[in-house]
């Protein structure tokens, strides 16, 4: 229901208590300043009456005390309140947007693979509370304030008050939507060169080692300095418009003043208002218009949140797939994956799988060869169940899935970038297995030929990833992983991948750590090497949606020149046996 | 704070500009609160409105002028503050690219970015919000005081003394708010940190099945970021909270005094009012400082970095010719040792070897053993420590020579696509070869077919926002760059690690016709190159520790040989 809200709306509402309290404490501050000086002006204007009971004047004395530290505690109240609200609301947004994006990770078409997006959303939240810090708070304060002093003047005169409220319309209203549509302009067309300036630096530095030997590294440098010169120009426009627009204001401050000078002198020469009251009137202009004054800068901040609020719109519009969650439970002895003629259509309507018959039972361990692209991920996320098949039929653990996309409890993946969480190092192996103990951790640390590693860190298995991170390497990150793996105890297991990027050494080391440890499971490993064929039960080569060929490691040797051609480059000499067993 | 300000050109010259300039404004304030209050003590005295329009004239001129200076002093700022952060990004960017790709390496692209563009935005922000905030700070309250002491001695003195009160305590409680968000830090970077990292990390906790039951704990850890930062801010406003009691109090205080001594007639209206009216000015540009410091920080930390880097030495400066490359001559390395700050891995460590004329040699070992850093001095982005490169006879520290540079090309192990057409990737170094050479180095780079599926074909833009190409595709794009440069010298670094093996074994027999009559440097992994290295360098831990042609090194049954058993190991 609030998916069609938007994302500012619905948390006035809901927090509508708090709110107000924020703005009357706000009204509060802002009526204290001015009062501050609106008895000040009275008191010395009393005294210089020179009373003959003090006693007249102890009034405002205690007044002006009272007003003085009445601002500032009232200031430091709102601003911690303020704070209060807005995290609050934070924490509410994040846990929406969470909600929003956890069911459609992994889908096709979500359009959100990059964990970079996520984390440009992440910020979009945490900008939009400044909405409310910097826009919403200041513009109904200074709207109020703005109400309250001409109701106040009305009670002495409404045509004066009339005239007042008009000039003040000025500061509170004028300026403010003049502001808004100048900078709207000038941030769109900012904004647009900035992202662009973004990508061509972004490009340049990639790129740099091209544009040196290029020798063309001048024309670079020069194009980003036009760019910047096109920018600060626009910057320049709108600062000067700002100089100019607060100039204009002051001005009409200053005009707010004498029109008050003129207003109190006539009013006490005919008696109407006490001649006391005139310094009282005349300062208390300052005080309120400066609390007038920031309302332009505030409004002229919206167009900035737009981006922001469209993304995360853009992101509520379409519904979230709903995904029963039926969990199978099934033993372990039926457990295996058969396909029989399972074809793929993405949503865009690409057949990406063609009539793949596969019988793996318990035990099974499946090599997926092929080139990108050549449907290896398309069927490893159909025997984890985040796909469905769209035609054939798939079982799994000797429960049929037709047309359901339910995601198995009991099959774990191994991928290409495992995320290591910015937590303890046992706690990051721990979400394996959440009611796992200590001792089950390091045990599983220990079958991964990690737990050296981790206990020569400084804080062993307690010193957080941000600090480890940099001293895991590639192979030592997918160790992590792996002992997550082992404490997930699923009875199948896929590889997507798991070791592009790590040299031939870790990779070997790598593979052969995971074929000890898994070594009871079911096991679907994509691969793009040859390293490790020999130990597979099955070896499956993709091709652009099909199998093209399929058998042992052996078989394929002698029957496909392709098969050994590939072979050849990952094995490339042809040591005499001996000589291996001696070293080995 | 604003150390940095002072390295920054005609910093002096601004500032005593600004100086002068706050005079001139402290002035126009100080007229304008007296003719105010003369017009207020006039009125107050019964005078009749239309006697007082002169006053009430000449009172509006000082506030307007007031502001006028104003104008003037922020315009000035304003154009100063963007002139020194454009100058500054400009000097940094030439810097960077200067030292090459190595160094921006180290800081990480996005942060480059980042800095060039946030970061000197922020830095510009501060200098102008501080500068003039810093000149106000110098001149308004000391004058504004000086006036008042010639209208009222105590009320001056009170101001006087408010004033260290205010900054004093400010300071304090910067300190013990700082001091408190010290102690929390980690913790607090933790659980700030909580909701972007579970969303990156979603996949992953998607398949560990563990993302459904992670809402909560999303819940939890937001709560206790509240609490903990509320903890944090009820200390950190407090310095504000300071600045405002002290104000406050300050004026009413004034307020008060000048009223019992109203009273007592020892003070007339005119002056009292004066007086009350200026009383916020003091305070006025001290709070301002207040507040913006917080915002100012980062740009600070910017304009520090900024600096930083334009004060990184750059190469030495040598002299050395370096002639185009031919079977004559001779390059050689003597001793060379580069050390990586604090880093045993990478370094290289009295690493010596020479190369005549067009041979293809192969550098291998293990992951940090030190090959990439050996092909980035090659390349010239970085320099030696120790020893020397010679090249015919000339000594030099590095090959970061234009001579060097522009008869080598570089294949890196991510070959970077230009966000451009597909053609101009391919002649970025040639922006004025022909569409035919584009399409000849096409074909030798075995795009063609690419080039074919693509709608718009070699004008199809590619890079970053364009279309994607795959990692192999990537590689036959650098590829076709190399055919259509024809240089004398390649480096290459891993070109086929990451493919998939059919794709390594394609774009393998690509690369070998370029190799011809070249002298050629390859690091890799893959053995299978080995085959068609004249020489190859064992690297172990930044030394040379073998070498010699693949035949040798078998022979030899040392740590080349060692190296291939435990590869071939595991595949046969």
């Amino acid at each position: 229901m609030m998916e069609k809200e938007g994302w500012i709306v619905p948390y006035l509402k809901e927090n509508a208590k708090l709110f107000t309290i924020v703005v009357i404490l706000g009204l509060l501050t802002a009526f204290s300043a001015a009062f501050l000086m609106f008895t000040s002006g009275f008191l010395i204007s009393k005294a210089a009456t020179r009373p003959e009971n003090l006693l007249l004047i102890y009034v405002p004395i205690v007044a002006v005390r009272t007003f003085g530290i009445l601002r500032a505690v009232s200031r430091y109240s709102e601003k911690l309140l303020s704070h209060h609200v807005i995290l609050k609301i934070l924490s509410e947004m994040r846990s929406r947007l969470y909600r929003t994006i956890e069911p459609r990770i992994l889908k096709e078409g979500a359009g959100m693979k990059t964990g970079n997006l996520l984390g440009v959303m992440a910020e979009d939240i945490e900008y939009l509370q400044d909405v409310y810090v910097k826009t919403v708070f200041p513009s109904i304060i200074g709207v109020l304030l703005y109400a309250g002093a001409i109701g106040m003047l009305g009670s002495f005169s409404w045509p004066f008050a009339g005239i007042m409220a008009l000039y003040g319309f000025v500061l509170v209203i004028l300026f403010p939507i003049i502001s808004l549509l100048m900078t709207r302009q000038t941030i769109t067309k900012l904004k647009s060169r900035r992202s662009s300036q973004y990508s061509s630096l972004t490009d340049g530095i990639v790129g740099m080692g091209d544009w040196v030997f290029s020798g063309q590294q001048k024309t670079f440098l020069q194009r980003f300095e036009a760019e910047d010169l096109v920018i600060c120009k626009e910057e320049h426009r709108r600062s000067t418009f700002v100089s100019y627009r607060n100039f204009m204001a002051q001005c009409v401050v200053g005009v707010i003043v004498c029109a008050m000078l003129i207003w109190t002198g006539n009013q006490s020469m005919e008696g109407d208002v006490a001649r006391t009251l005139i310094a009282a009137f005349v300062l208390i202009v300052f005080p309120l218009t400066e609390a007038f004054l920031p309302l332009s800068d505030a409004i002229s901040e919206l167009p900035g949140y737009e981006d922001s609020i469209n993304r995360l719109n853009e992101l509520s519009v379409a519904p979230p797939s709903t995904i029963n969650d039926d969990e199978e439970n099934s033993g372990w002895s039926k457990s295996g994956i058969s396909c029989i003629q399972v074809g793929y259509q993405s949503k865009d309507g690409q057949q990406i799988l063609h009539g793949i018959n596969l019988d793996l039972p318990q035990g099974t361990k499946l090599a997926i060869l092929g080139p990108s692209g050549s449907g290896k991920t398309t069927l490893l996320k159909i025997f984890q169940g985040i796909y469905s098949p769209s035609e054939g039929s798939l079982t799994r653990n000797g429960i049929e899935h037709v047309g359901k996309e339910t995601q198995s409890p009991s099959v774990s993946v191994l991928n290409q970038q495992p995320y290591l969480f910015d937590t303890s190092v046992l706690n990051n192996i721990r979400l394996g297995k959440p009611s796992a103990t200590d001792e089950e951790v390091y045990e599983a640390a220990k079958t991964v030929h990690l737990h050296d590693f981790i206990l020569s860190l400084p804080e062993g298995y307690q010193t957080s990833m941000q600090e480890a991170g940099m001293r895991f390497s590639g192979g030592e990150r997918q160790r992590v992983a792996l002992a997550r793996l082992l404490l997930q105890d699923t009875s199948i297991v896929l590889l997507d991948e798991p070791t592009v990027g790590l040299d031939p050494e870790t990779e070997q080391a790598l593979v052969s750590t995971i074929f000890q440890v898994l070594e009871k499971k079911t096991i679907v490993w994509a691969t793009h090497h040859l390293v490790g064929m020999k130990r597979m039960d099955h070896i499956v080569f993709m091709d652009e949606g099909r199998i093209a060929m399929e058998g042992k490691h052996e078989e394929l040797l002698k029957t496909s020149d392709r098969y050994r051609k590939l072979y050849e480059l990952d094995v490339p000499f042809q040591l005499k046996k001996e000589s291996v067993s001696r070293i080995g | 704070m604003g150390k940095i300000l002072f390295l920054l050109p005609n910093v002096k010259k601004v500032l005593l500009f600004l100086m002068l300039f706050t005079v001139l404004q402290g002035v126009a304030t100080i007229m304008q609160a007296k003719w105010l209050a003369e017009v207020v003590t006039r009125l107050f005295e019964g005078e009749q409105i239309k006697q007082l329009s002169f006053i009430i004239s000449i009172f509006l001129t000082a506030f307007i002028t007031r502001h006028l200076i104003k104008l003037v002093l922020s315009k000035t700022i304003d154009h100063y503050a963007a002139q020194v952060a454009s100058s500054l990004k400009k000097d940094a960017l030439e810097k960077c690219f200067a030292l090459g790709p190595r160094y921006a390496g180290k800081f990480g692209t996005g942060n480059l970015v980042t800095l060039f563009i946030d970061g000197a935005k922020q830095f510009r922000l501060y200098v102008a919000l501080f500068l003039p905030k810093l000149a106000g700070m110098l001149v308004v309250p000391p004058l504004v005081l000086i006036y008042i002491w010639t209208l009222d001695r105590t009320s001056a003195i009170i101001l006087l003394l408010t004033l260290p009160i205010l900054i004093g305590f400010l300071a304090l409680l910067g300190l013990a708010a700082k001091k408190k968000a010290d102690k929390q830090w980690s913790t607090h970077r933790i659980l700030s940190n909580h909701f972007v990292d579970s969303l990156r990390g979603l996949e992953t906790l998607k398949y560990l099945g563990l993302s459904r039951k992670h809402a909560r704990s999303i819940k939890e850890v937001s709560e206790k970021y509240r609490k903990s930062t509320m903890g944090t801010l009820r200390v950190a406003f407090l310095s504000s909270f300071a600045l405002d009691f002290f104000t406050m109090l300050g004026i009413a205080t004034v307020a008060v005094f000048l009223g019992l001594r109203l009273v007592e007639g020892e003070i007339t209206l005119m002056p009292a009012l004066t007086i009350l009216i200026l009383a916020p000015e003091i305070f006025l540009p001290v709070r301002e400082l207040g507040n913006d410091y917080h915002a100012t920080l980062n740009g600070q930390e910017a304009g520090r970095k900024l600096l930083e880097m334009i004060h990184t030495p750059d190469f030495q400066q040598e002299k050395a010719i370096v002639p185009q490359w031919s079977a004559q001559d001779k390059l050689a390395f003597h001793y060379l040792t580069v050390n990586h700050e604090g880093q045993e891995k990478n370094s290289l460590h009295r690493v010596s070897f020479s190369v005549k004329g067009k041979k293809k040699i192969g550098i291998v070992g293990e992951s940090g053993s030190g090959k990439t850093t050996l092909i980035d001095v090659l390349g010239g982005f970085l320099e030696g420590d120790e020893g020397s490169i010679e090249i015919n006879g000339e000594v030099m520290t590095h090959l970061k020579k234009t001579e060097w540079q522009k008869q080598l090309y570089y294949m890196p192990q991510h070959p970077h696509l230009f966000h451009d057409t597909l053609a101009n990737n391919i002649r970025f170094y040639q922006p004025d070869a022909s569409m035919e050479a584009v399409e000849r180095a096409v074909e030798a780079a075995g795009l063609k077919e690419v080039v074919a599926l693509l709608p718009n074909g070699l004008n199809e833009k590619i890079g970053e926002g364009g279309r994607e190409l795959s990692g192999g595709q990537a590689k036959r794009v650098a590829l076709a760059r190399a055919f259509l440069e024809e240089r004398s010298i390649l480096l290459l670094d891993e070109p086929t690690a990451q493919l998939d093996v059919e794709t390594e074994y394609e774009i393998k027999k690509k690369i070998l016709p370029l190799f011809k009559d070249k002298l050629v440097f390859m690091a890799t992994h893959r053995l299978h190159w080995m085959m068609e290295m004249d020489f190859i360098l064992m690297l172990e831990k930044g030394e040379i520790v073998e070498s010699g042609t693949h035949q040798e090194l078998m022979a030899r049954r040392g740590s080349y040989y060692h190296m291939v058993c435990l590869q071939m190991e595991g595949v046969s």
